[in-house]
């Protein structure tokens, strides 16, 4: 039968909180029943008793009117009663219960728990054996002792142990009750070092009993501890053995093991306490008796181990600023979000295989760590660990930082095993921040080191397209650079490997597409020398995109202000060189834009079609000579007897070689162009090499067949990538523009270009655009064009939006991208302005826009370059 | 062919906004009959068209005729596209060349 005595009933009476039965009706248990002859009345048969509430006992005296019960076997030892009414006297300095009235609820039971005798409670008891059992004290104290007990029992004695051990035990690690085995290995320290009690530690895993277990599983050697489940064994305690029995019975509930084998550890050196604490023993099993799981007296319920390596403590725990851990600390606990968690990684190097995540933590102190967890650590707590959650966690351990991998400014980090907990809080959401930076202004980075670790935040002036590129190793991977402009006038590069590419970088592609000028901040982020300096992104970098911080905003608003207009100087040289990826423009912005004219030549592809071609002087004799694997190639001149002599070799030939130097006029949607081609890009274009032609024309001088070929190649349309630079000619500065390569169109992956520009375009028109010009439809109006997100020039890369109503036109509306559509019907009506059919010059959609609005204009490709307005440019003939 | 009126591009769904107007369409030939060709459209529906062409058909065909319902065209011209094409450039195009940008075409 299920009875509940009532737990600290007989403290209460021994203090003299309760005395009568108005304060209380306890249910006490009779332990024992006898006979009292009294002296002083004839015969008069009084019975006295003793009571326990289960974990103490004391003296009661019957009253005379309830003899019957006790001698009709009513009332016997072992019947659960409870006192209706009761009295409490002091006689003779100790209290004595007399007990008036009883309900007699069970007749017949079991003792419950082992009470004990004392007129003193057990604190004092505790006091008085001194180092015995203060584990009763404490267990009775309940155990929320921090650490910090433990730390001083451990300090007074190698008692303490018990001491300590039951807070430890049921505290800390022991498993704080949750039965974790300490995982600090600093408690167990302690407790090792004070007194290799830790078996007192160990038996807190056991459960409170600590001070019990301490006696017995602790006896010493902690090995027995783990013997504590089959406490038996373990027992040195020999003399504990009954006791011990009862604990054991708690131990071996308690199936800590896991934590056994740390407690174990640390116990054995220590262990040589062997003391078997038979001072416990003794005196705890008999003052203090062992919980049995059904009871619970006033003593906190023990933390039992058969509930699972991760119960909970029921302690609150210490919970410690971050920036104070140190391998030293004891049992400690931090809350903090998690600011970063990296993917569960495998493995292996010598000492076999494995897996690995780790995860950052930020707390409210501003103190910033890394977790690191191995193997089926890793298992448990991977899929618990989740971004921006706020966490409890305890039982780590921690070692010295690795300054490779770890770039957080702690000179710790933690490990996690098994005995780590994590638990998940809901609650004081806003003081821990989300992240934590330490932003840089970009014109600090020139001067730091390389291969630093900072971040920075700025607005993304320009961003460029994925490319792939071909790492050392073989494998390739995905980069993708961008500019970055802040306060301090300066601009750059940073660079995003792998996945940023096309998550961040995608996005930030097309807010910039869309005109938008988007914040970024980037945290960890590494500084490289790479033309001047330059920022990559590394394996544990993260990407914010238009944050909501202080800093994001002010950036904003400065950029509002002023940072549209203020040239930023690029600490990082622009690498325009052959690897880039293809540059879009039309013909127009080579004007417009004043490509050329900066030191270094611009590469761009332009898409157009070969109007004319000079063939007065179509090739050039050249010298053949092999100079490395390239011929000479410079002119040679003609020594009149069929040689060739060429300066540069200085040397003769007597046959040189023709090469291509054609003089073509290009022409697109928005403007026309010299270029000059030469030999590869001729050959490409005549489709014959320039010795043929030169045959053709001169040796064979087959008119009509040079006509025809030259009548070919006219308003061919190529994609040509130029090179443009200014040069000087006799006091004048040209811009000169050279075919490096011709390609054809591919009409299908244009036309798909094309379609997303014009997606992108109207984008912009539904975001930003105020302006809509009469009756038509057309997207993109105005602005649109000029918006310019910098490319890769630093003069120009101001933005420039236009909001024009510039009254101009320019070019024709190319019908460039109808590939293979076919003629349209020509309609009756042409515009004057624009010069295509379909509508009248006052409903011309072009007359409002800037130039290079036009669907042509999406040969911006992926740089997002919009060409500027620029002067009206009447083209006569459309195409 | 009587080029007076401009034939519109249309694909599967913009036919039937055109009946009994002149149309023109890239279809993919499916099977091809005695007096008719089925095909699919740019956006994958069926389009019966009617007549016969003079010349073998290659994958991709362009037709040029009159909308009589909203699946079938009675073609006057034929166009041999090659067996290369693509359908999805071709689809935007007749969407914008019926939305946004129709002032451009008709």
């Amino acid at each position: 039968m299920e009875v509940s005595l009532t737990a600290g009933a007989i403290g209460k009476i021994m203090s003299g909180e309760v005395t009568k039965e108005i304060d209380m009706m306890p249910v006490l248990q009779v332990t024992e029943v006898r006979q009292i002859k009294s002296q002083q009345e004839p015969v008069r048969e009084r019975f006295r008793m003793l009571v326990s509430d289960g974990t103490q006992l004391h003296q009661g005296m019957l009253g005379a009117d309830l003899n019957h019960l006790v001698k009709s076997g009513t009332l016997q030892a072992g019947s659960i009663v409870r006192l209706t009414k009761f009295l409490c006297n002091v006689i003779k300095d100790r209290r004595i219960v007399i007990i008036m009235q009883v309900d007699v609820i069970t007749t017949k039971a079991d003792i419950i728990g082992h009470p004990v005798l004392g007129g003193k409670t057990n604190d004092q008891r505790v006091a008085d054996s001194s180092n015995k059992s203060n584990a009763t004290g404490f267990e009775q104290q309940g155990r929320s002792e921090p650490i910090a007990s433990c730390q001083i029992n451990n300090t007074e004695t190698g008692r303490s142990n018990a001491a300590i051990s039951p807070e430890v035990g049921h505290r800390q690690g022991f498993g704080a009750g949750s039965s974790v085995p300490t995982s600090t290995p600093s408690t167990w320290a302690y407790n090792n070092t004070e007194t290799g009690r830790s078996n007192a530690t160990i038996s807190s895993e056991v459960g409170q009993r600590q001070g019990f277990s301490a006696g017995s599983s602790v006896p010493a050697s902690a090995p027995s501890t783990r013997a504590y489940n089959t406490p038996e064994t373990g027992r040195s305690n020999a003399a504990f053995s009954p006791e011990v029995g009862q604990r054991q019975g708690f131990g071996a509930g308690s199936s800590v093991p896991a934590s056994v084998p740390s407690t174990r550890a640390y116990n054995n050196p220590s262990a040589g306490q062997g003391v078997p604490r038979q001072d416990h023993a003794r005196d705890p099993p008999t003052s203090y008796p062992p919980r049995q799981p059904a009871y619970q007296p006033q003593i906190p319920p023990p933390m039992y181990a058969n509930r699972g390596p991760m119960a909970r403590n029921e302690a609150p725990p210490r919970i410690i600023p971050i920036n104070a851990l140190s391998p030293y600390s004891g049992r400690w606990t931090i809350k903090a979000r998690v600011t970063n968690k990296a993917g569960l990684r495998q493995y292996s190097n010598p000492r076999g295989e494995g897996k690995v995540f780790s995860f950052d933590l930020l707390d409210a102190d501003g103190g910033e760590i890394r977790v690191t967890c191995f193997n089926a650590v890793a298992d448990q707590f991977f899929d618990q660990i989740v971004v921006g959650n706020v966490y409890l966690i305890s039982r780590g351990s921690l070692r010295p930082a690795q300054k490779n991998f770890n770039h957080l400014p702690n000179d710790y980090e933690i490990m996690l095993d098994n005995a780590s907990t994590i638990k998940q809080c809901y609650e004081e959401d806003a003081v821990i921040p989300r992240h934590q930076f330490h932003f840089r202004i970009i014109g600090d980075i020139e001067s730091m080191e390389n291969n630093s670790i900072i971040d920075v935040i700025g607005i993304v002036s320009s961003i460029s397209a994925t490319v792939v590129i071909m790492r050392k190793n073989g494998t390739e991977t995905q980069k993708r650079s961008l500019q970055l402009k802040d306060m301090s006038g300066r601009s750059v590069e940073v660079t995003m490997w792998g996945d940023f590419c096309n998550a961040e970088g995608q996005r930030l592609q097309n807010l910039c597409d869309s005109g938008g000028f988007p914040v970024l901040a980037v945290k960890a982020g590494r500084i490289s020398e790479f033309n001047g300096k330059a920022v990559s992104t590394i394996g544990s970098s993260q990407l914010f995109i238009d944050p909501d911080f202080v800093e994001a905003q002010k950036l904003k608003d400065w950029f509002e202000r002023e940072g549209k207009s203020v040239p930023c100087i690029s600490i990082s040289r622009e690498f325009t060189g052959s690897g880039r990826v293809d540059v879009r423009k039309t013909i127009s912005q080579i004007k417009d834009e004043k490509l050329g004219t900066s030191e270094k030549p611009d590469w761009i592809t332009v898409s157009a079609t070969i109007i004319y071609t000079k063939f007065d002087n179509f090739c050039y004799t050249a010298c053949p000579i092999m100079n490395g694997d390239r011929p000479c190639s410079k002119k040679v001149t003609s020594n009149g007897d069929g040689t060739w002599t060429c300066e540069k070799c200085d040397k003769s030939v007597d046959e040189c070689d023709y090469r291509y130097i054609l003089q073509l006029q290009i022409q697109d949607h928005t403007d026309l162009t010299w270029v000059t081609a030469f030999q590869e890009a001729g050959e490409d274009i005549m489709g014959m090499s320039a010795k043929e032609l030169y045959h053709v024309k001169y040796v064979s001088e087959e008119e009509e067949k040079f006509e025809s070929i030259i009548r070919n190649v006219a308003f061919t349309k190529y994609i040509f990538k130029l090179k443009v630079k200014e040069e000087t000619f006799s006091d004048e500065q040209r811009v000169k523009a050279t075919v490096v390569k011709v390609d054809k169109v591919n009409y299908s992956s244009d036309t798909r270009t094309i379609l997303d520009a014009m997606d992108k375009l109207r984008n912009i028109d539904a975001t930003s655009l105020p302006i809509k010009p009469e009756g038509s439809n057309y997207s993109a109006e105005a602005v649109n064009t000029s918006i310019r997100s910098s490319g890769t020039r630093d003069p120009s890369s101001v933005d420039r939006r236009d909001f024009g109503l510039h009254a101009h036109q320019s070019g024709q509306y190319g019908n460039q991208y109808s590939s293979g559509s076919g003629a349209h019907g020509g309609g009756a009506t042409s515009c004057n302005v624009c010069g295509n059919s379909g509508h009248v010059s006052a409903n011309c959609p072009s007359a409002n826009e800037p130039q290079g609005q036009y669907m042509g204009n999406s040969y911006r490709g992926t740089s997002g370059s919009y060409g500027g307005g620029g002067p009206p440019r009447q083209h006569v003939g459309s195409y | 062919m009587d080029a007076s009126s401009p034939a519109v591009f249309v694909n599967g769904a913009l036919l039937r906004r055109f009946i009994g107007q002149k149309v023109r369409a890239v279809i993919q030939v499916m099977r091809s009959d005695i007096g008719s060709v089925i095909g699919k459209s740019t956006d994958d529906q069926q389009i019966v068209v009617k007549g016969s062409p003079q010349l073998p058909l290659t994958t991709y065909l362009e037709v040029i005729g009159i909308a009589e319902t909203d699946n079938t065209i009675r073609a006057e011209v034929w166009t041999n596209f090659g067996d290369s094409f693509d359908a999805q450039n071709y689809n935007e195009l007749c969407k914008l060349a019926n939305g946004e940008f129709r002032h451009m075409f008709i």
